[in-house]
């Protein structure tokens, strides 16, 4: 019963294969982060991780392209998951990466057509109040920073639904996805950095921003936009 | 074709190649991930979870926010 409450890096600690495998190797990791060099470099872990510095260099390009509160909230989060990762590691210096935990923990149980359908009225009234707010406006700010805030945290502890986490993808195709998502951010950089300044548009090398803005000019285009924004949060934190 | 053509075909091309290798994925046994799959993947440790989560509040900060 506790197993299920309990977060992949708990159950991880308290595995017996975990605890008696790697017992040499444990000990000394702990013995490293007990002292003051190593506690520092534990606390450090989660600088070792890309969407770290991913979600840094955000933070940076974004607030010099005129968006200082995205900028600053990338930043929060950059530094929140590095504090987290540094704690884990100073906690559990064996499993600080949940990497390798077979499954996450169901955190929903039960009354599935209820809660989606208690979700989908609440997301049809958020986007249709939403939606009617200007864009770029304070309200609808703060309504999106509520928003993704809950469900960062939400995801935060893990998907709200157990699951399997499957095994190893397949490399060609892997890389077949990761070459194609790729090819579109170059190329969408690419139109980005052709136009008068990054913050003016051009109608010669459009941005995807720009080829959107017709359909969020409108208040309907805009809820319908914001429902599938939210369908997406949805289907993300159920993964 | 003008530059504004040329660009709007770029996303149109991306746009195609991410439908067919999710129809090869889902309707054929190509070794070929789903786009769900990669992002379980992704998101199977807490800093990719915390990362795709992030990305999907940002597009909504970008399109909507200030």
């Amino acid at each position: 019963m506790s197993g299920a409450a309990r977060g992949p890096e708990d159950r991880q600690a308290h595995s017996p294969g975990t605890d008696g495998g790697a017992g040499a190797g444990c000990a000394e990791a702990v013995v490293d982060a007990a002292r003051p060099a190593g506690r520092a470099l534990a606390a450090l872990a989660g600088l070792r991780e890309p969407v770290v510095w991913i979600l840094l260099a955000i933070a940076f390009f974004t607030a010099i392209s005129g968006k200082p509160v995205d900028g600053v909230l990338m930043l929060l989060v950059a530094v929140g998951l590095t504090w987290d990762a540094g704690r884990r590691a100073l906690r559990h210096p064996d499993t600080a990466d949940a990497a390798n935990a077979p499954t996450w923990p169901a955190r929903l149980r039960g009354g599935r057509r209820r809660v989606a359908g208690l979700l989908l009225a609440g997301a049809a009234i958020y986007a249709g109040v939403v939606g009617s707010f200007s864009r770029y406006s304070w309200p609808v700010t703060a309504c999106i920073i509520v928003l993704g805030t809950v469900v960062v945290l939400i995801g935060w502890h893990g998907p709200v639904r157990s699951r399997p986490v499957g095994g190893r993808l397949p490399v060609a195709g892997t890389l077949a996805w990761i070459a194609v998502l790729v090819a579109g951010c170059l190329w969408e950089l690419g139109a980005l950095l052709q136009q008068p300044s990054i913050t003016t548009d051009s109608y010669a090398h459009p941005t995807i921003s720009t080829l959107t803005d017709p359909v969020l000019a409108a208040s309907p285009g805009r809820a319908v936009v914001l429902l599938g924004w939210l369908a997406l949060g949805w289907y993300l934190v159920e993964r | 074709m003008s530059s504004h053509d040329v660009t709007i075909a770029g996303y149109l091309v991306v746009l195609a190649l991410i439908v067919l290798l999710q129809v090869l994925a889902t309707r054929t046994r190509a070794p070929i991930p789903s786009l769900g799959d990669m992002l379980t993947r992704a998101m199977r440790s807490r800093t990719g979870r915390v990362g795709v989560l992030v990305a999907w509040a940002w597009i909504g900060l970008h399109f909507f926010a200030r």
